[in-house]
């Protein structure tokens, strides 16, 4: 194999670049941009660019939570009600005057605890994900309105809205990206990770504590979304109680069409980068081109489920 | 269609579970009775029966669709869809009755679509139907431009006003769709055979059951069903909404694990489902006689989704650590 490879010369190490599991991706994003540019005024600007990075950083943070999770074959679909809890409940500390190094910590916090409160449900129960974050995602968000009453928390004071500014948000988004690379390549939680998404029993017969990183997984995700709400509330400068709705869509969307297998045990957060990064690309895209917004489901649906066919082909290779 | 007589063991634990849901609708009505002297008067109930007609079409759906080891979470987009086509066409000037069909036939296309993602393309049902109920909801957005649309004929409208033996019209068809399906569930071979394609695929695989072709069928009557719902949910609001069902996933599929069906498949039944919306329906009920607000209905939902579930998983792994076997 490896003789036969050589034998090719230059053309094999651009076949390799092909298997690597993100190529694909990262040439269709820059087809896509090409496209743009070419047939779209003003597309390829620093303006335009600044515009994409700093949507696609509150979903994108969001994905890369939903990545771990996914990782583990779990699910969380309660991602966007997370984040509007933590905002909004926290947000009453911004009501009451509280300072910002209180407000902040007190709505990562309300992400972690929602996000412990998943996996301690899921790994306690042993229940499908996808049915209990279906359950917690409307207790959140339940609790969300019942508290706020629908009421905007507005206007907030300027501190709230430095996280929002210019490309900050999507440098909280990379630092996040890269600490996440880096955990899941190389560190042992990483790697179990995988192995429980693989063949669970089998990581928990060699003595990986499957429930104690499924857990871990559930809080990232809390705590993730939490975080990508702050950037929110910086960027939009209220806070609102329907925030995050939908999130959950797209962080799937952003994640299959990264080419995460939604079977577990495969899959990368650079990848789901990427497909965060063609979504948004492919959005702005068609907004300046003038298609109606409402389409964006449309899209966003279709390539759902070109990645998963992609992936269950991919799958059943194997 | 021939029939069959006896219907075996998924019985005794689904009577056990109507009984207890029988219970506990009569202990709600009973605690709102004492709590709200309007409660038991005919027109709220008969008020209740009618709202609860197109979430009880949508648990009918989902109720099938789970038996047969399937999921579909695009049930309110479609729902939402087929009003939507129907104000549209009507709005262009297409012949109205034309217009029904058509918005019924949009609902069978999605479950088709759907099955064949889930048959053909073998992708996992959730995704499938979560990626088709966004691309049918943007759909419907379209259509409408996210508008209500109220202009709709008067004699469909009114009705909303006509009773049968002093029944809401639209809680008949849904008892009538009920008694259909349930019959063809219970009493005939291809409902047999949904119940065991979903207890187990391969097992109904190799004995003979055209696995792909029922599928697809089941996707299509969820389809259908569902388009009936947004009709009667027309009748009802007197308005098309793109905002229509946008929380039924939710709901349905609480009532309908509730009336104990599994989400692993092969176990259910439509009267259990239509207790469970039922119950759902007379606590709604309940909290706006008592002012209360209505975002608790969610809260209470998800706690009870999440604790029948639970309660379940339990029983599941308990049973299997008795058996000594990995589920």
């Amino acid at each position: 194999m490896n003789g036969e490879t050589s034998r090719l010369g230059p053309l094999s190490s651009l076949r390799r670049l092909f298997q690597v599991r993100e190529a694909p991706i990262l040439i269709y994003i820059i087809i896509m941009i090409a496209v743009f540019s070419v047939t779209i005024n003003g597309f390829f600007s620093m303006k335009n660019f600044e515009i994409i990075s700093r949507q696609i950083t509150t979903i994108g943070i969001v994905s890369i939570g939903m990545t771990l999770v996914i990782l583990t074959s779990g699910f969380d679909l309660s991602v966007g009600a997370i984040l509007s809890f933590a905002i909004n409940i926290g947000g009453q500390g911004i009501v009451l005057g509280w300072p910002i190094w209180i407000v902040y910590p007190f709505m990562l916090i309300l992400g972690v605890i929602l996000g412990w409160i998943n996996g301690f449900l899921i790994t306690r129960l042993a229940v499908p994900a996808l049915i209990i974050t279906l359950g917690t995602m409307n207790i959140y968000r339940g609790i969300t309105m019942v508290i706020t009453k629908g009421v905007y928390i507005t206007p907030i004071p300027s501190v709230y809205q430095v996280i929002g500014n210019g490309y900050i948000p999507f440098v909280f988004f990379a630092a996040v990206l890269g600490f996440f690379i880096y955990v899941t390549l190389t560190t042992r939680f990483g790697r179990n990770i995988f192995a429980i998404g693989g063949a669970e029993q089998s990581a928990l017969y060699s003595g990986v504590p499957v429930r104690r990183y499924k857990m871990i997984v559930y809080i990232i995700s809390g705590f993730l979304s939490a975080l990508s709400g702050l950037i929110l509330v910086g960027k939009s400068g209220f806070v609102q109680p329907q925030a995050g709705l939908g999130y959950e869509l797209n962080a799937i969307a952003a994640v299959v069409i990264g080419g995460t297998s939604i079977f577990g045990g495969s899959g990368s957060v650079l990848g789901t980068f990427l497909g965060s990064v063609m979504l948004g690309i492919i959005l702005a895209g068609l907004t300046m081109l003038a298609v109606n917004p409402y389409w964006q489901g449309l899209i966003t649906g279709i390539l759902i489920v070109l990645a998963i066919t992609l992936d269950s082909i991919r799958y059943l290779r194997r | 269609m021939r029939t069959i007589r006896s219907v075996s063991s998924p019985r005794s634990g689904q009577l056990k579970i109507i009984f207890i849901l029988l219970g506990v609708n009569i202990l709600i009505m009973a605690v709102l009775t004492y709590l709200s002297p309007t409660f038991m008067t005919y027109g709220n109930i008969s008020a209740v029966l009618t709202r609860m007609s197109e979430l009880g079409m949508l648990a009918i759906a989902e109720t099938v669709v789970l038996i047969s080891g399937g999921f579909d979470i695009s049930i309110g987009a479609v729902m939402a869809l087929s009003g939507a086509v129907l104000g549209t066409l009507h709005v262009v000037g297409v012949p109205f009755s034309l217009a029904i069909a058509i918005a019924l036939l949009a609902g069978v296309a999605v479950g088709f679509i759907n099955a064949v993602l889930v048959v053909n393309l073998k992708l996992t049902p959730f995704i499938v139907t979560l990626a088709t109920m966004s691309i049918v909801r943007s759909v419907v957005y379209a259509l409408l431009k996210g508008h209500v649309l109220t202009e709709l004929p008067e004699k469909f409208l009114n009705l909303y006003y006509v009773y049968v033996f002093k029944l809401p019209l639209l809680f008949v068809i849904l008892v009538a769709t009920a008694v259909i399906m349930a019959v063809l569930l219970k009493r005939t071979i291809l409902g047999r055979r949904i119940y065991a394609m979903g207890g187990n695929e391969r097992t109904a695989y190799i004995s003979g059951v055209f696995v792909k072709r029922i599928r697809y069928l089941v996707y299509c009557l969820s389809g259908f069903i569902c388009a009936l719902a947004g009709l009667l949910f027309t009748v009802r609001i007197r308005a098309v909404i793109p905002d229509a069902g946008l929380n039924a996933p939710l709901e349905v599929i609480t009532a309908v694990l509730i009336g104990g069906t599994t989400i692993y498949g092969g176990k259910g039944s439509i009267l259990g489902s239509l207790l469970g919306i039922f119950a759902m329906y007379l606590l709604l009920n309940g909290f706006s006689l008592l002012g209360l607000n209505p975002f608790w209905e969610v809260i209470i939902l998800g706690i009870i989704l999440i604790f029948v579930i639970g309660q379940e998983g339990i029983v599941r792994s308990f049973r299997a650590s008795l058996s000594r076997r990995r589920l």
